[in-house]
């Protein structure tokens, strides 16, 4: 049975002030957040936040300092040239219930402009608000189902959050492909036991959900196998492939990434689920920028226009028209 | 039973909650100079010429702050406040059902209908800029026929002012649609897009003014029971001209602005970052500039024609709805900082009544048009504005 994602409906979402508790870097280019919420809806792997990078009230008017001959002093986030105006998408990187009964959001930023430089210099006890849960998450198959989780570089926050939902729900069969062009962008921490010859090892020790057989490959070959996830995906199939007809893969990473795997999976008849990245203004489904081209039988053309955070961001393979040809 | 502070228009005994007290009575903050024996307390001269008109008993069950001092009669469309959504940022309803409550908005734009179904643009259809964005979405909507069948009914239990957005490329085409639309009791007004500047021909209509009377008159007489809203484009050299052009079509109500055609250029590859090349500027960027436009065309046509203005363009938060009401707006709408806090609507109908509260002053309509052209050195500005 292929996955189909439209069919599900989607979970009330929220606008919140979240407090940070902890910003720590993990690796050189990428920093966690761990945020701490009082209430937060229901959530699923691969779903995302809109995280405001920016001080929660700048959108106000800020105090105007006026006096009988001064002018106010220039607060205002409209003067404030750095300050990115929209939100920024983010997949939730993990999620659990703290022991003071709040929801602990985890949220793992690579620093790429002004917006994740605001983000990555957070302290604890900071206040950032954000908005979700958003989109739809990775549809989970049953627990006897073999699952492979393909993350590449920024893609391997959903998968991380999706390793702590496969082991909650009993998942024995599960086994992780983690790569980045070269060891310092791969947003985790390892044990000693990273294998260079496409082994799965359980090789992490943070985040210690991602407990599950791991192989490590980078392109410059500085930790794991030399070469991409693809190439972790053949090591992992070679040693399986007898008993892999019904596996299901799920990844996430930059597009040329998803497509080689879309390629891969389709030649080796695995399903797979893609989680992919858009440009958005909203992530609420308004702005209607996120577009991405699925499937249609209805359509003249034989597809439509979907947009990424709503219908998605994960996908069926088979529904996105230009991953899987 | 529900009152409203508005005043009655001595001709047609119709009531105007928009319409602007009497300049000398109105005010900003003046210095206090206890030496001088004609000291002004601040906004509170107001309350003579504003007498408070007891009108039908409305329907507030589903609004659970009902605050009498917002609420607007905006030619013709009665909202309980002055804080709509823009089109084109808010979706058909259902989109922000969960995150907007409804009940407390004073109105709804919904995205442009055109007649045929659009797929809209190839991506990238948007891109952040300083203190904006630059979209080129191209009227991506499903069409009149899907619309009445798959939008509508959400519409219809939508506890607030609905006005659809029309598009179109030929006068038939807004007539059709907007004929169609009028049947609808839902449908509370009709909002002309005029002014796209995402689609081949969208302009045209916005930038001619007698393009603009010929398809303005041509839908007004189609409307039995609608108001006929005309959105009004910046990218023209006398927007005057153009509200002058709606407003002898029949426009009802004039909203302004749209989108500002802009350019973003990627300096690695030398292209456009839009697919469509050129694209729509909004955001807290264009703020200044729509405030001009809004003054303008309030000073030059909206205030001699009684025609009230919605006012558009950057608004952040309350303090940024009081600058445009005093511009000349009668109402704001809140368009691309939705993107950023769907609730900005609400949190900004809020501010204003604290505005209100804080200066003394009985009525949003007091606001209206009431920027200070004259000397200055008696005025100091207000010491805090409420967000």
């Amino acid at each position: 049975m292929r996955t189909m994602i439209a069919e599900r409906k989607r979970e009330k979402r929220c606008v919140v002030d979240a407090l940070v508790v902890a910003c720590t870097r993990v690796c050189r280019e990428h920093v966690a957040l761990e945020l701490s919420i009082r209430e937060f809806p229901a959530s699923e792997p691969g779903q995302f936040l809109e995280l405001l990078c920016r001080a929660t009230n700048a959108a106000e008017p800020a105090l105007r300092a006026w006096t009988d001959d001064g002018f106010p002093s220039l607060v205002n986030s409209e003067l404030s040239t750095q300050q990115p105006f929209l939100r920024r998408p983010f997949s939730i990187a993990d999620r659990w219930s703290a022991a003071d009964d709040t929801v602990r959001l985890g949220v793992i930023s690579r620093t790429v402009g002004a917006g994740t430089r605001w983000l990555e210099g957070l302290k604890s006890g900071d206040t950032l608000s954000l908005t979700g849960p958003l989109g739809r998450g990775f549809r989970i198959p049953s627990r006897e189902t073999p699952v492979v989780l393909i993350g590449g570089g920024v893609g391997l926050p959903p998968l991380l959050y999706l390793t702590r939902r496969l082991a909650e729900l009993g998942h024995r069969d599960v086994t992780a492909i983690f790569g980045a062009t070269t060891r310092d962008l791969l947003p985790l921490r390892f044990t000693g036991d990273v294998s260079c010859d496409g082994a799965p090892a359980a090789c992490i020790e943070w985040p210690g959900t991602a407990s599950f057989p791991t192989i490590i490959t980078t392109d410059d070959g500085t930790l794991g196998l030399r070469g991409r996830v693809t190439d972790g995906l053949s090591a992992w199939h070679a040693r399986r492939s007898a008993a892999t007809r019904n596996a299901v893969v799920m990844a996430c990473g930059p597009d040329a990434m998803l497509r080689a795997v879309a390629r891969v999976t389709r030649e080796r008849g695995l399903d797979c689920q893609l989680c992919i990245e858009r440009n958005m203004g909203c992530g609420l489904g308004t702005c209607l920028s996120c577009v991405v081209r699925v499937r249609d039988a209805a359509q003249p053309a034989g597809w439509r226009w979907a947009l990424a955070c709503s219908e998605g961001p994960v996908f069926a393979r088979d529904e996105l028209l230009d991953y899987s040809a | 039973m529900a009152y409203a502070f508005t005043r009655v228009n001595a001709s047609t005994g119709y009531v105007i909650g928009w319409n602007s007290a009497r300049r000398d009575q109105a005010g900003p903050r003046k210095k206090v100079d206890n030496s001088s024996p004609e000291t002004v307390t601040p906004g509170r001269a107001l309350t003579a010429p504003l007498r408070p008109v007891m009108l039908a008993v409305m329907d507030v069950s589903s609004d659970p702050t009902p605050d009498p001092r917002l609420r607007v009669n905006l030619g013709g469309l009665d909202l309980r406040n002055p804080v709509l959504t823009a089109s084109g940022t808010c979706g058909y309803g259902p989109e922000l059902a969960d995150l907007l409550d409804y009940r407390r908005l004073g109105g709804f734009t919904t995205k442009s209908v055109t007649l045929e179904e659009r797929p809209g643009n190839d991506p990238q259809r948007v891109v952040e800029v300083r203190a904006g964005l630059l979209n080129a979405i191209g009227l991506a909507n499903v069409g009149l026929q899907r619309f009445l069948v798959e939008k509508l009914p959400f519409i219809r239990t939508m506890p607030t002012v609905v006005l659809v957005n029309v598009a179109g490329q030929r006068v038939e085409d807004y007539v059709a649609v907007a004929a169609a639309l009028d049947e609808h009791a839902c449908i509370a007004g009709i909002e002309l897009n005029v002014s796209c500047p995402n689609v081949a021909d969208g302009l045209s209509f916005g930038t001619n003014p007698v393009r603009l009377r010929q398809v303005v008159a041509a839908v007004r007489k189609e409307l039995r029971r609608a108001k006929l809203v005309v959105k009004l484009s910046p990218n023209v050299t006398d927007i005057a001209e153009l509200a002058r052009a709606a407003v002898d079509g029949g426009a009802q109500i004039l909203s302004l602005v749209n989108t500002y055609v802009g350019l973003s250029i990627d300096p690695d590859t030398w292209r456009p970052r839009l697919a469509n090349v050129t694209g729509g500027l909004s955001g807290p960027a264009i703020k200044p500039l729509a405030l001009y436009n809004v003054h303008r065309v309030y000073r030059e046509v909206a205030r001699p024609a009684g025609i009230p203005i919605i006012g558009m363009g950057g608004i952040q938060n309350a303090a940024d709805a009081v600058e445009f009401l005093l511009a000349g707006a009668a109402a704001v709408a809140v368009g691309t900082t939705l993107f950023v806090d769907p609730t900005a609507p609400l949190k900004i109908a809020a501010g204003l009544a604290e505005y209100l509260t804080a200066r003394g002053l009985p009525h949003v309509a007091a606001l209206t048009g009431q920027l200070q052209l004259g000397a200055a050195e008696n005025c100091t500005p207000t010491a805090h504005v409420p967000s």
